[in-house]
């Protein structure tokens, strides 16, 4: 029992990144119907610029931890949400009214030109955040040795997953990403600013992605610029999980895929653990052909 | 006009199939290494085009298709270091492997809808390379693969050079263009046609879409498995990390960037998703990142595919006489 | 009729490279793909090593690189692109998979080739007369390290590989040893390379109870095991193979989850009191502004020193010359990594392995 407790944290932990991952593909599936393949590029570029921003104004020696990591979330959020924005612009932009997967092409080829570019800019070797910024405190959960920072990110990546929520759900800005989503044609027709929509689309998901990079590189310190490639293939297939274009479901789809991975390494095979989680997926699937919360619950609001 | 027109498309395949003999004058420093290159821009074109049947004709988004060629390449492996069967006989029993794997993939998953579908066959492909790195059934050899495989031999000549190579992957290269060339004319391609772009309408029409797709996946399946026994033959040794997730996008690329459904705008779409990277070889490390700059580039400038396929035309006076 | 045409083709390569005095050196490394660290690397070293070879005057040498992308179909491309490049020698590749992929190539080519970082026993078990490598192999690694374990005196230990044909190799070399002795495996399985997170694998190895880990895998997954291993309090001895030999190691873990870590490797050239060592290592910082990281780097160095050292010895670019050189007329050559013999089937001679140890300030202590 006390095992599982702690996979199961082990788990959420892991899959609260690929929920925050998640979401960016799952605005951008809602709006455009497009699978971002180079969505998690945009996850390496926040742990990358992170990594940047932190040495080179050495935050944390001028205004503490707390605030440092407060003040780098903002600008990498930011910056990458301009990269998203840009890329948007220039690699999807030109493709709106042509077959669908040709801009999944267009976003492969994105993936890889940002991946060497980054490799380029920082080089092939792993880079290492600094180790001192975030207190590696323990904490005793009924005699269970569980780090406080595993606590931390679950935290806050549902903070994150909240406001987001709060933000389509009650404003003006996400009523019209949702009208967006279910006809684009109509919202035009209702006076709804649809490019508006999907630049600010491509700007929250980047944005979400970056926060998880940055996120990644405080807690596990190693990042290179391959990480994106698993970390975005994951976060895909959670959101895909929980049913491409909600919301809630790739929040769900994230930590279940992330429970699920824990739970098949603790009692099954680690060395099976991805096809096992493949496996549930497949079989979930089969059963609900439109994943666990199907798409866009928002419709039934 | 017309004769005119075969007339050149005659001399550019002369022209093609002399390759290896004037690259020798071209480049007599480096022929074997750019025979070589032409010859995987052949089992990818071949590949492709077994892509284009499900993804380009039946429409249905897999991206998992290194699945089928890892099963027909160990079975050709496995046939040929076990049981000393020829590589080229075996390649018949690897395809049909690879099509009675495909076939049970797909009937759960077949009438999944476009992207659930994509997950599904990228998870197919990774569970699959998954249980050939853990040897299962202990025949697959692990994360070492399979190596020693013989070359293959035609009537008693070993085929063992770049530019022997070459004429047999080529020459199974157009055997694959004159066949499915022909099925895109018959009643098959057809159905494909219709249920692709109206699956709802072919339905109505008295077309079984799921049993038309099942064929179309099963056929393409069957046509990888005997790619990668072929592949096995040329590299000797296999391992699970030629069939990753990567390779299954690279042939998806090339399907949509060429054109998806149009065999010719597919091996066009070959040679630039894999030639392209060795012309930039000379850019050192930075060629992956120019060969990612021109997909997007080629993609936002020619938004249908680099040939899109034409619809479809009937000679109406001839079918008028036919039905008469 | 080949045979002549290749003799023919060879004799030529060998009277027009001789006539420039300028020998072409092939490297084929993994300048992109996921172990392009370890590749560029091998190209900066290789390089230097030439310049300055080429600057003591003697037989010149051009280094002429192509990328294997760490993936068995472009190795064979750049195998074949390599061959043609009237090059007497390849140096490379990294891993074992890689350079199988390229090697009846090379020896369908009469081209030495000098791997740098492939363990695989059977690479040298085939019988190719072209064929050398200046590191180690695994079964002697599987060896040492059934060794330290016993010498440890852990009864019960975990093994962890990553799936690789290397690391798996090794877990089960060491495994078959170790139960030989008696002593009780009580956990063996593989993570996945390339992630961040290890913690599930970490708490079911803790609930297996060992008393000590050997790890077979890199040294990135190494370093964010030892970190996540303190994070979660638990103190179990690590040991691990040669491929976590890399100072990045202990930048990813920290060096008080670093400390206490062990692991086998050939002896870093930093321990090498050696004049050619410490000169080298002078004149890499100058020129590239930073220690040479990997092991697995400085041995392709190696191999370029022995391909020089092949063509000067034997007064020849005939390959089947420079092979029997190596084999037998050169006796302990001085490089980097300490002097150099190779037996009959291209194998380094010599205990190379050696435990090494991290202390408190994350050096590399040898045992």
């Amino acid at each position: 029992m006390e095992e599982f407790v702690q996979q199961l944290t082990n788990g959420l932990a892991v899959g609260s990144i690929y929920a925050l991952i998640a979401l960016g593909y799952t605005m951008v599936y809602g709006v455009l119907k497009l699978i971002n393949f180079a969505h998690g590029d945009l996850f390496t570029l926040g742990a990358y610029l992170g990594l940047t921003l932190l040495t080179s104004f050495s935050l944390q020696d001028k205004m503490g931890p707390l605030a440092a990591v407060g003040l780098l979330a903002i600008m990498v959020m930011g910056l990458v949400a301009l990269i998203g924005a840009l890329l948007d612009r220039v690699a999807y932009k030109p493709l709106r009214d042509s077959p669908r997967l040709s801009a999944v092409v267009s976003a492969l080829g994105a993936s890889i030109f940002l991946q060497n570019t980054v490799m380029l800019i920082y080089g092939a070797r792993f880079r290492v955040y600094p180790q001192d910024i975030l207190p590696r405190t323990v904490i005793d959960f009924f005699g269970m040795p569980i780090p406080l920072m595993r606590i931390l990110i679950l935290l806050v990546s549902l903070a994150m997953m909240v406001a987001l929520y709060t933000f389509i759900q009650k404003t003006r800005i996400g009523t019209a990403i949702r009208a967006a989503a279910i006809d684009q044609g109509a919202a035009r027709l209702m006076g709804i600013n649809v490019d508006r929509v999907i630049l600010i689309v491509f700007m929250v998901g980047p944005a979400l992605g970056g926060a998880a990079g940055l996120m990644v590189g405080l807690y596990y310190g190693q990042i290179n610029f391959t990480m994106g490639w698993v970390y975005g293939l994951k976060a895909f297939t959670a959101a895909i999980l929980g049913g491409i274009g909600n919301i809630p479901g790739a929040m769900l789809g994230g930590l279940l895929l992330g429970v699920m991975e824990a739970l098949g390494a603790a009692y099954i095979s680690i060395a099976w653990k991805d096809a096992i989680a493949f496996m549930v997926l497949i079989l979930i699937l089969i059963v609900r052909p439109k994943g666990i919360l199907g798409e866009r619950v928002a419709e039934k609001i | 006009m017309m004769t005119k027109k075969k007339g050149l498309a005659a001399i550019g395949v002369l022209i093609f199939a002399t390759f290896p003999l004037w690259m020798k004058y071209v480049r007599p420093d480096d022929v074997r290494y750019w025979v070589d290159v032409i010859n995987n821009v052949g089992l990818y074109a071949i590949l492709a085009l077994s892509l284009n049947v499900i993804l380009g004709d039946a429409g249905m988004y897999n991206m998992g298709h290194a699945a089928f060629y890892a099963v027909g390449a160990y079975t050709g492996a496995i046939l040929n270091t076990q049981l000393g069967v020829p590589i080229l006989l075996a390649l018949p029993v690897a395809g049909i492997t690879a099509g009675i794997f495909s076939a049970i993939i797909a009937r759960p998953v077949i009438h999944l809808r476009g992207d659930y579908l994509l997950i599904v066959t990228v998870g197919v492909g990774e569970i699959l390379r998954i249980a050939l790195i853990n040897d299962v059934f202990g025949i697959t050899g692990g994360p070492n693969g399979i190596f020693g495989i013989a070359r293959p031999e035609f009537f008693g000549f070993k085929i063992k050079r770049p530019d022997h190579f070459f004429y047999l992957i080529w020459g199974f290269a157009a055997l694959t263009l004159f066949l499915f060339n022909r099925l895109k004319q018959s009643r098959f391609g057809r159905a494909l046609d219709y249920l692709r772009e109206d699956a709802v309408a072919a339905e109505g029409s008295g077309i079984n879409t799921d049993r038309y797709r099942l064929l179309a996946f099963l056929l393409g399946a069957t046509w990888a498995g005997m790619t990668g026994s072929l592949f096995a033959a040329k590299m000797t040794i296999i391992s699970p990390e030629s069939f990753s997730f990567w390779e299954s996008v690279v042939i998806f690329m090339i399907v949509i960037l060429g054109g998806s459904g149009n065999m010719a705008g597919v091996i066009l779409g070959t040679f630039i998703v894999i030639a392209l990277p060795e012309v930039f070889r000379d850019f050192a490390s930075a060629r992956m990142l120019i060969f990612g700059l021109a997909m997007m580039v080629m993609m936002v400038f020619r938004t249908q595919g680099l040939l899109p396929p034409k619809p479809r035309k009937f000679n109406l006076p001839k079918l008028a006489e036919e039905g008469e | 009729m080949n045979k002549i045409l290749g003799v023919l083709l060879a004799l030529s390569i060998a009277s027009a490279a001789f006539a420039a005095d300028t020998v072409r050196i092939g490297l084929m490394a993994p300048l992109t793909g996921p172990w392009a660290s370890e590749g560029q690397e091998m190209k900066q070293i290789v390089e230097l090593l030439a310049d300055q070879l080429n600057a003591k005057g003697g037989t010149q040498f051009e280094i002429v690189a192509e990328d294997d992308a760490g993936d068995p179909r472009t190795a064979s491309l750049a195998a074949q692109r390599l061959s043609t490049k009237n090059v007497v020698a390849v140096v490379g590749t990294y891993g074992s998979s890689i350079t199988e992929a390229s090697q009846s190539i090379y020896d369908e080519s009469e081209i030495i080739q000098i791997a740098t970082g492939s363990t695989a026993v059977r690479l040298t078990e085939k019988g190719l007369n072209f064929f050398f490598r200046t590191c180690p192999r695994d079964d002697e690694q599987g060896r040492v390290a059934a060794k330290t374990i016993m010498s440890n005196g852990w009864k019960k230990v975990a093994i962890l590989h990553d799936n690789t044909s290397y690391a798996k190799g090794l877990a089960e070399e060491a495994e078959g040893l170790l139960k030989k002795e008696g002593v009780e495996v009580v956990f063996f399985d593989a993570l996945t390379p390339g992630e961040r997170d290890y913690a599930a694998i970490i708490t079911k190895i803790k609930s297996a109870g060992p008393d000590g880990v050997f790890f077979t895998g890199y040294y990135p997954e190494a370093g964010l095991i030892l970190r996540q291993k303190m994070d979660m309090g638990w103190n179990v001895p690590f040991l691990g193979g040669d491929a976590t030999n890399n100072p990045d190691l202990v930048k990813i873990a920290g060096e008080k989850a670093a400390e206490g870590y062990m692991f086998l490797s050939p002896p870093v050239p930093q321990d090498l009191t050696t004049e050619a060592a410490t000169s080298f290592i002078n004149a890499y910082k100058a020129k590239y502004n930073s220690e040479p990281g990997s092991i697995w780097a400085v041995l392709a160095g190696d191999a370029f020193l022995v391909a020089a050292e092949g063509v000067n010895g034997a007064g020849s670019t005939d390959t089947t010359k420079v092979a029997e050189y190596l084999k037998a007329g050169m006796k302990d050559f001085p490089a980097l990594t300490g002097s150099i013999n190779f037996d009959n089937k291209g194998d380094r001679i010599g205990d190379l392995y050696k435990v090494y140890k991290v202390d408190g300030a994350g050096k590399f202590i040898m045992q």
